[in-house]
């Protein structure tokens, strides 16, 4: 098979049972790790186009794999977790994870995360200087903003805001990546901030601000703008 | 400039903290008066009357009316507290009901005569620590005080009076009233109304016989009264200055020290002293100095000076011991070091001979000290320095005796080897044989000895030795020149001896006080519980105090409570844990020479730690009416200190026990919610992606890689099934609605149904099974007999590493032991028991052993419920593996037979 390569990393055999038969059907090739150490070594060997990690493995914890696979790769790393492991998550993804799924979760849901997460990927390589989803353009080059071809007024910090977000279409922007980015290092908590911008934001860009659909929330995580998938 | 001027002019933080402190306590007012009969109380009860009228809560504690009906009559309106009937030597005095008092709690309330001194089982000996107590309760206290009874001015008003005054007051509490009525009329109109019989009262007419009321006494100490009150108006005004801000000169850099030494004349010397610094408004320290390795007893001339001490801080100054042999060098090195403006001195009694040549101390302090006024206060009466004890018994002692007798011995060695020598070799001079037996008593036996043994030598050497021999006469002038010479040689060799010979005593002594210190601290260190410690100490106290020692402790915020006690006692009487509750909750002394309650046999002493007062610490001097020498309060606070640290940490470490425990507690929990979350989670999240995943390429997929899907989904129903039987029994369990039967149950069935089901469950699994022949059946339930068994399957397979479980089964008595053994790892010694808790896992914390940690809890449960037993034991063979054994009881064979026919 010459689709991408899928590393699955879960020590847990009956998930692989179905995943590997599933993933080879979506026209993946899978490799597998059943634990953080083998992980690492087929990361590092294999190179593999993307990572499955489940995040409590038997010889290592999940989060130090992805710390230790950052030191040497770029490929995306979704993780899969539970859904009341919350700072778990958060933790992976300011590591340097891409995305999660949480457990229990449906094949369909997870395919698309992974083809969200090699889609951006690809399109890393190559940062784009306009993007237009929903009737909103944003013109990263010239500074402006537009919906349906009509201008939109935001502050420096909203549209650095938005930048930030669109810049990550498709991918899951924790609080705290998102105030590093916007705010700098210092305002790494002040979670408050965000809350206030987005929703002034949202007012601006969205069609209907009470039903958001470019920019969505990720619930005590972060927000996710939408890549139009 | 303007600006630093400007902020030099804020209110003085120590005069705003003085008046905060004040706002905690009640408030004092001094009604002060020259004489009795002046008019102290009337006028105290007059304005007392106009409180009442506006509406203040006003109480008579205890007024003396002597009968006198226009001062009965103010006192009708007042509320009276009932006074405390005090038996004593056959008839009944009435004193101040203190604990009544605090009951009542008023205001306002009027104590009269300052001075008074209780009856003697009274908690405080003297009135004004009652008053104290009460301004301590935020109390506001109105009292009567006679100049005569300061006990700054006691000695000038007995000189003045020739009237000797036993009642004082330390001047402290006057200097601390808050603030002063000074009652006064002239005197010739007060004798007039003596004479007109207005005042009249035993006090007075006991006075009135000793010549008290003349007009000359009444003159001076009413001088005195206006000036004391003067000066204390003065002090307010300052005062006020101070915490408003107003600049002004009232800074006084002036600072007083006073010489006390064991003599008649320290009294005095203090009290003057404290006149002085009152004048100056200065600060004073009162200072000792104990020349150590003196061979007298801490007897007589140590009580003077401890007495004299006390007056000073009674007086308000501070207290301090020096040490050391120069004693103006010490006291101007102290002096020097704490700014000393100015000293006072007695002056002392010194022999004709040291006077001359300079050496009394306060001539020394004259000529030595530099920029520092000396003040010598004389005394009219001859001093009454006690005699040093040697004088008369240490030369009788026991050890001057043997002295003595060495140097008889020694010198009449020397006289015959002297005498040897001469046969033999006829030495020109022999006085160096004598040196050996001067240096050898010195060295051997003291300086005493030593000079006995010079002196005698001397004589020897003339009579033995010097022409004309065996006279005391000598005939050569060069030869007397010659014997004195040995005669100075030998004291002072002598003397320099005795004296290293003291230093070592000296040295060896605190020696063994820092290795007993050192002792102490290690016994301390070494306890940890709470129990050894006290112990430690109490038996430590006992022995350097020789008291008997007691510790107090509060457990748990409760009441005070006696903790440890050496020699054991079961209790202490109601006075003394008074006492004991008093030093703990004022944080000071109490008890046995102190001013709160002295007649208890104990003294208490509160333990300080970081944390605040822990408990007390009291001990039982052998005699009651010795002093506490200095060394013995220095050895208390010692123990006093390193007990407290040593008890805290006693307390850190049980509060970081409980902490830990807390931790361990909240880290189970966690570890529980993680482990179910998982164990949930895990076994649906297949069924979840197995069942999408096949719904979504079910149809493009081969059929046998669709079988195996089917075939995962069906085995995570059966392990969630399993989990959640097992959640439901553990609850059944702890709720205790389980309800074994018990049935007849026969162990081969059960073993063999057991194993169906594990081998089903899982299949990759391999069992062997070995089943004695004529196994009885036994009691129990079946179905929950089956459950335990498939439990420690399920666990040995979990944790046996994939090799072989084998399952035995053979009688054992009237038990039949059960067992199932597997070939993993083991399990550690220390967690042979910990298995069969909760939620304990082998592996780590959030599981990736699929398991719930239950399976052993519940077979516990189980099995003790049908009235068996389990355990485990591990290794099981070759070093490894476990076995888990369940037994469970045989049934009678009668029985079996019954339930057959």
């Amino acid at each position: 098979m010459n689709g991408p390569r899928i590393l699955v990393v879960d020590d847990e055999p009956q998930i692989l049972r179905f995943l590997r038969p599933a993933l080879e059907a979506s026209g993946y090739a899978v490799l597998h790790a059943g634990g953080g150490h083998e992980a690492l070594r087929l990361i590092a060997n294999a190179a593999p186009d993307l990572v499955v990690l489940d995040l409590g493995l038997p010889d290592m914890d999940g989060k130090e794999v992805i710390a230790a696979a950052r030191q040497f790769t770029a490929a995306p790393i979704v993780v899969l977790s539970a859904r009341d492991r919350e700072a778990e998550k958060i933790a992976a993804l300011d590591l340097g994870a891409d995305d999660y799924v949480e457990k229990p979760f449906t094949i369909g849901e997870l395919l698309a995360r992974l083809r969200a997460a090699l889609r951006h990927a690809k399109a890393g390589v190559a940062p784009k200087t306009k993007i237009e989803i929903d009737g909103l353009t944003i013109d990263m080059e010239r500074r402006l903003v537009a919906r349906d071809g009509a201008a939109i007024k935001l502050t420096p910090r909203e549209y650095d805001l938005l930048c930030a977000l669109a810049g990550n279409a498709g991918r899951v922007m924790t609080h705290s990546q998102l105030l590093t980015a916007v705010w700098g290092p210092a305002h790494k908590s002040d979670t408050q901030y965000l809350r206030v911008f987005v929703g002034q934001l949202r007012n601006k860009i969205e069609r209907d601000a009470s039903a958001p659909s470019i920019i969505r929330t990720e619930s005590g995580i972060g927000y996710r703008f939408s890549d139009g998938a | 400039m303007a600006t630093d001027r400007h902020s030099e002019r804020r209110p003085d933080p120590d005069a705003l903290l003085a008046l905060a402190e004040r706002g905690k306590r009640g408030r004092l007012l001094v009604f002060l008066g020259a004489a009795p009969g002046v008019g102290k109380t009337y006028a105290m009860l007059q304005r007392a009357r106009l409180l009442r009228e506006e509406g203040v809560d006003v109480v008579i504690g205890l007024v003396e009316t002597h009968a006198r009906s226009d001062t009965e009559a103010l006192t009708r309106d007042l509320e009276t507290l009932p006074r405390r009937q005090v038996p004593w030597q056959g008839h009944v005095i009435e004193e101040f009901d203190i604990d009544a008092a605090l009951r009542r709690k008023p205001k306002l309330i009027i104590v009269d005569e300052l001075a008074h001194t209780n009856a003697l089982e009274s908690r405080h000996p003297k009135r004004w620590q009652d008053v104290e107590e009460l301004l301590d309760a935020r109390i506001d206290v109105w009292t009567a005080l006679n100049i005569q009874h300061l006990e700054s001015l006691a000695d000038v008003v007995s000189r003045i009076t020739g009237v000797t005054v036993r009642e004082t007051v330390p001047d402290i509490v006057l200097r601390d009233a808050d603030d002063i009525v000074l009652v006064d009329i002239p005197s010739e109109e007060l004798i007039q109304r003596l004479k007109d019989g207005k005042v009249y009262l035993a006090e007075t007419a006991k006075l009135a016989q000793q010549k008290f009321f003349t007009l000359r006494n009444l003159t001076a100490l009413r001088e005195i009264a206006l000036r004391r009150a003067a000066a204390r108006v003065d002090d307010q005004m300052v005062e006020q200055l101070r915490q408003n801000a107003i600049e002004g000169p009232w800074e006084t850099a002036e600072r007083l020290l006073v010489c006390v030494g064991p003599d008649g004349l320290s009294h005095d010397v203090v009290r003057a002293a404290s006149r002085l610094a009152t004048g100056l408004n200065a600060s004073w320290v009162a200072v000792t100095v104990d020349t150590p390795g003196g061979s007298e007893a801490p007897g007589e001339r140590a009580k003077i000076a401890d007495d004299a001490l006390r007056l000073a801080q009674s007086l308000g100054a501070e207290v301090s011991r020096l040490a050391g042999h120069d004693l103006p060098a010490e006291i101007l090195l102290y002096a020097q070091r704490e700014n000393i403006t100015q000293i006072v001195v007695g002056r002392s009694k010194a022999g004709l001979l040291r006077r001359l040549a300079g050496r009394s101390l306060s001539e020394a302090l004259v000529r030595r000290a530099a920029l520092i006024g000396v003040h010598v206060v004389t005394g009219d009466k001859p001093s009454q320095t006690p005699p040093r004890r040697w004088d008369l018994r240490a030369l009788l002692g026991r050890e001057t005796r043997i002295g003595a007798a060495a140097a008889v011995a020694s010198v009449a060695a020397a006289v015959g080897a002297g005498e040897l020598l001469n046969v033999w070799l006829r030495l020109p001079n022999l006085s160096m044989i004598f040196l050996i037996a001067v240096l050898f008593c010195s060295a051997r036996y003291g300086a005493r000895a030593a000079i006995l043994a010079g002196v005698l030598s001397f004589l020897a050497y003339d009579f033995f030795f010097i022409e004309p021999l065996y006279q005391f006469t000598v005939n050569e002038p060069h030869e007397f020149f010659a014997l004195v010479i040995f005669l100075a040689v030998a004291i002072l060799v002598s003397w320099l001896a005795g004296r290293a010979r003291d230093q070592e005593t000296l040295a060896r002594a605190s020696a063994r006080a820092t290795q007993s210190l050192f002792e102490l601290s290690r016994k301390l260190s070494g306890a940890v519980a709470l129990d050894d410690i006290l112990q430690a100490a109490t038996v430590y106290a006992q022995k350097t105090l020789s008291a008997r020692c007691v510790v107090m402790l509060t457990p748990e915020d409760g009441e005070l409570a006696l903790s440890s006690a050496w020699p054991p006692i079961d209790a202490l009487d109601a006075g003394e844990e008074g006492a004991a509750r008093w030093a703990f909750e004022k944080s000071e002394a109490a008890g046995w020479k102190t001013g709160t309650l002295p007649n208890v046999r104990f003294q208490f002493r509160p333990l300080v730690t970081s944390r605040g007062v822990v408990g007390v610490c009291g001990f039982q001097p052998q005699d009651p009416a010795g002093p506490l020498s200095p060394t013995m309060e220095h050895a208390l606070n010692l123990i006093l200190e390193q007990a407290a640290i040593a008890i805290d940490r006693a307390i850190l470490v049980k509060a970081s026990v409980r902490t830990v425990a807390l931790e361990e507690n909240e880290k189970l929990r966690t570890t529980l919610l993680a482990s179910l979350s998982h164990d949930l989670r895990t076994p649906l999240a297949t069924i979840t992606g197995a069942v999408t995943t096949l719904r979504k390429f079910g149809e493009a997929m081969p059929a046998e890689q669709r079988a195996d899907i089917l075939v995962s989904i069906e085995e995570e129903s059966g392990r969630l099934t399993r989990f959640i039987a097992n959640l439901l029994d553990m609850s059944r369990i702890e709720a205790g609605a389980l309800r074994p039967k018990t049935d007849l149950v026969d162990v081969a069935e059960l073993v063999r149904a057991s194993v169906d089901r594990a081998a089903k469950a899982f299949p990759a699994q391999n069992f062997a099974t070995s089943v004695a022949r004529d196994l009885p059946f036994v009691k129990g339930d079946a179905k929950l007999l089956e459950q335990v068994l498939f439990n420690l399957l399920d666990n040995a397979q979990k944790y046996g590493g994939g090799g072989r479980v084998a399952i035995h089964a053979r009688r054992d008595g009237a038990l039949v032991l059960i067992s199932v053994t597997d070939e993993g790892p083991g399990v550690k010694p220390a967690d042979l028991e910990r298995i069969f808790e909760k939620f304990f896992r082998g592996g780590r914390m959030d599981g990736r052993r699929a398991g719930t940690g239950l399976g052993l809890s519940i077979s516990r449960g189980l099995v003790e419920a049908m009235g068996g037993r389990i355990w485990a034991e591990s290794p099981a063979a070759r070093r490894r593996g476990t076995r888990l054994v369940i037994s469970v009881p045989a049934a009678e064979a009668s029985e079996a037979t019954k339930a057959v026919s």
